[in-house]
């Protein structure tokens, strides 16, 4: 057996990690996310925000192991067709049972090292084309640096690199229904340990109860289920005594991301951010070029933004400094149901209208749909024995909101007369843009 | 095709199936719009993968999601042994009214896809979108493709793959038949 190793941790008190994991662990790769702040600039709104992604990394990988110990355990196999899917330890497949276990625990341990500096904030508008945190992560899984690892240990790195990501991301694979699962169980949109991670640590760090639940239930509860609706086809859900604890989790979520997550202060710093680095970096984008990426963190970003705050000769000065000054643009308008209801891009309509009385680079405009369904819809066992789906199960699940938010921000010196200005015209704004129906 | 353009088009293809019988839930959707797209060459712009019951789109599990957002639809909660049906929300009938001309130029495939699949349960739809993914994707015997099917599904048995794989066969030369297919 290797040799155990313990790393005191706030949310999971220890993390024990065995002398492989400690070899990734060790690596360039993953000492680089002690420089990644979990939750970019939030920090200056929320001061305690300074967590980083190697703790919630190892987190994670606490996590999917206690999920797969749960989910493996002969008695909570209640259904044949999982109980022939799924590796077991009381049967003659001890060696699968454990390459997946670790497995899974190293592709927990693995899923973030793409993160470019400061996390999601910059993600979207400054890589190439075609590229995401995802694929700069398995980039680095498959990379000659970590190879020797996975050679050393005799684990398949495309194997780790297929739940760490999982299907949604690795394009062009695909995945068995134990693979499906497995990966489910570290991103899924339901019960991902993923989530559940960064729910806990956040709402602990922030100093905020909107993101905490009994975690402790959840995973004890968790069971591979057919899916319901009439189909065999195996996936992750909860035997009865835990949906109460589903509940809490969705709800979690739901607050974190309104509360947190969307807050518009949060999201203009990650704008203004943006802004700085499209003019900081060279072609105004992140390089993906994996020693490149390796060597550029938050602190890299952090210096660069105090010397183009203090010089008007460096590039960014003026987005530079409305971060490091805390001048943020301020909020003009947002999302609002009953604008919604006369026209479905209210917010888009506005902020044209306001771009064109106040100049472009006065305002700007920020858009953010929820992703995946929610998790709402898993199958839930019974205490009759019966499989149902957990939104029939639970009418708290199927009333939970989506989280939508429509942000018009403007510059701070010219707030007050923008807002008298919309203030006056709103109306006729949203009513008189009309979406066009050309050919598609 | 633009966001908007495209909600409307799902909502048309939402409200069809429904008319044609379907209780309409998320799978359903998922797999009507497969076919609407992969079959008949709508261009909704969806990127699909083998997951969940078959071809699965994660854009359009976030567009669906989205449309919740924006009140053009909206869950309803079915008694057992069903999961929920999506509905038309209170912002549905305004955008479908400013779309009209999408809609109608649609209205042949939408209502193709609705009358085949709309009495469909999802296990169905499983085998039927599973096969036509395999399909498109495999230059194969049918023989060979219910072993592929078998292998990473292993719930669908090799004998309900390859009657799959016929029934879709028949699908096409239907829509071939109504000139729904790109020549």
């Amino acid at each position: 057996m290797s040799h155990q190793q313990e790393i005191r941790d706030p949310i999971h008190n220890f993390i024990r990690l065995n002398a492989e994991e400690r070899k990734v662990l060790d690596s360039v790769p993953f000492q680089r996310l002690r420089h990644i702040h979990q939750l970019a600039l939030t920090y200056l709104l929320y001061p305690g925000a300074t967590h980083k992604r190697f703790e919630h990394s190892l987190g994670v990988m606490e996590l999917a192991g206690r999920v797969y110990d749960v989910v493996t355990d002969p008695d909570n196999l209640i259904d044949t067709s999982v109980r022939k899917l799924v590796p077991r330890k009381d049967r003659n497949d001890d060696l699968e049972y454990g390459y997946w276990r670790r497995v899974l625990r190293m592709a927990a341990l693995c899923h973030d090292l793409g993160h470019l500096p400061f996390s999601h904030a910059a993600e979207k508008d400054l890589l190439p084309d075609g590229w995401n945190h995802e694929l700069l992560t398995l980039e680095i899984i498959r990379s000659e640096g970590m190879r020797d690892i996975w050679d050393e240990i005799k684990i398949n790195p495309d194997d780790v690199a297929k739940l760490a990501i999982g299907p949604e991301n690795y394009k062009g694979k695909e995945y068995s229904d134990l693979e499906a699962i497995l990966s489910e169980i570290i991103v899924g949109e339901a019960f991902g340990v993923d989530r559940i991670d960064y729910l806990l640590r956040d709402s602990h760090h922030i100093g905020v109860a909107y993101g905490r639940f009994d975690h402790y239930r959840l995973i004890d509860s968790l069971r591979i289920l057919p899916r319901g609706n009439d189909s065999q086809e195996p996936g992750l859900g909860v035997d009865e005594g835990g949906l109460h604890s589903a509940e809490a989790l969705v709800l979690a979520r739901y607050f974190m991301f309104t509360q947190v997550y969307c807050h518009h202060v949060r999201r203009i710093y990650d704008i203004h951010l943006k802004d700085f680095l499209s003019k900081w970096l060279p072609n105004g984008q992140f390089s993906t070029e994996l020693d490149e990426h390796l060597v550029m963190t938050d602190d890299v970003i952090n210096v660069a933004l105090l010397r183009s705050a203090n010089d008007a000769e460096f590039p960014g000065h003026d987005e530079a400094k409305r971060i490091v000054r805390r001048n943020h643009f301020r909020l003009l308008y947002q999302r609002n149901p009953t604008d919604l209801v006369k026209n479905q891009d209210a917010c888009g309509a506005v902020y044209e209208a306001v771009s064109e009385i106040f100049g472009g680079d006065n305002v700007r405009f920020d858009s953010y749909r929820q992703t995946g369904g929610g998790g709402l819809d898993f199958p839930v066992l019974g205490r009759d024995g019966r499989i149902e789906s957990s939104l029939y199960m639970s009418r708290t699940l199927a009333t939970v909101p989506v989280v939508a938010e429509d942000y018009v921000f403007i510059s701070s010196e010219i707030k007050e007369d923008a807002k008298r200005w919309l203030e006056k015209n709103r109306e006729r704004i949203i009513t008189s843009t009309r979406e066009e129906d050309g050919e598609s | 095709m633009k966001r908007l353009q495209r909600d409307a088009v799902l909502l048309s293809l939402l409200e069809n199936m429904w008319a044609h019988g379907s209780w309409c839930g998320e799978t359903h959707l998922q797999k009507a719009t497969y076919f609407l797209q992969e079959l008949l060459s709508v261009p909704l712009g969806f990127d699909f993968i083998l997951y969940k019951h078959g071809p699965f789109s994660f854009d359009l599990r976030d567009e669906i999601t989205a449309m919740r957002g924006d009140f053009l639809i909206k869950y309803q909660p079915q008694r057992y042994p069903y999961g929920p049906s999506l509905v038309e929300d209170v912002g549905a009938d305004r955008l479908k009214g400013i779309f009209s001309r999408t809609i109608h130029q649609y209205s042949n495939e939408v209502n193709f896809v609705a009358d085949t699949l709309g009495n469909k349960g999802v296990s169905e739809l499983e085998r039927l979108g599973t096969a036509l993914y395999f399909i498109r994707r495999q230059h194969a015997e049918y023989e060979q493709l219910a072993s592929l099917i078998h292998k990473l599904k292993p719930h669908i048995s090799p004998e309900v793959a390859q009657g799959a794989l016929q029934d879709v066969a028949e699908i096409m030369k239907m829509a071939n038949k109504a000139k729904l297919l790109d020549q």
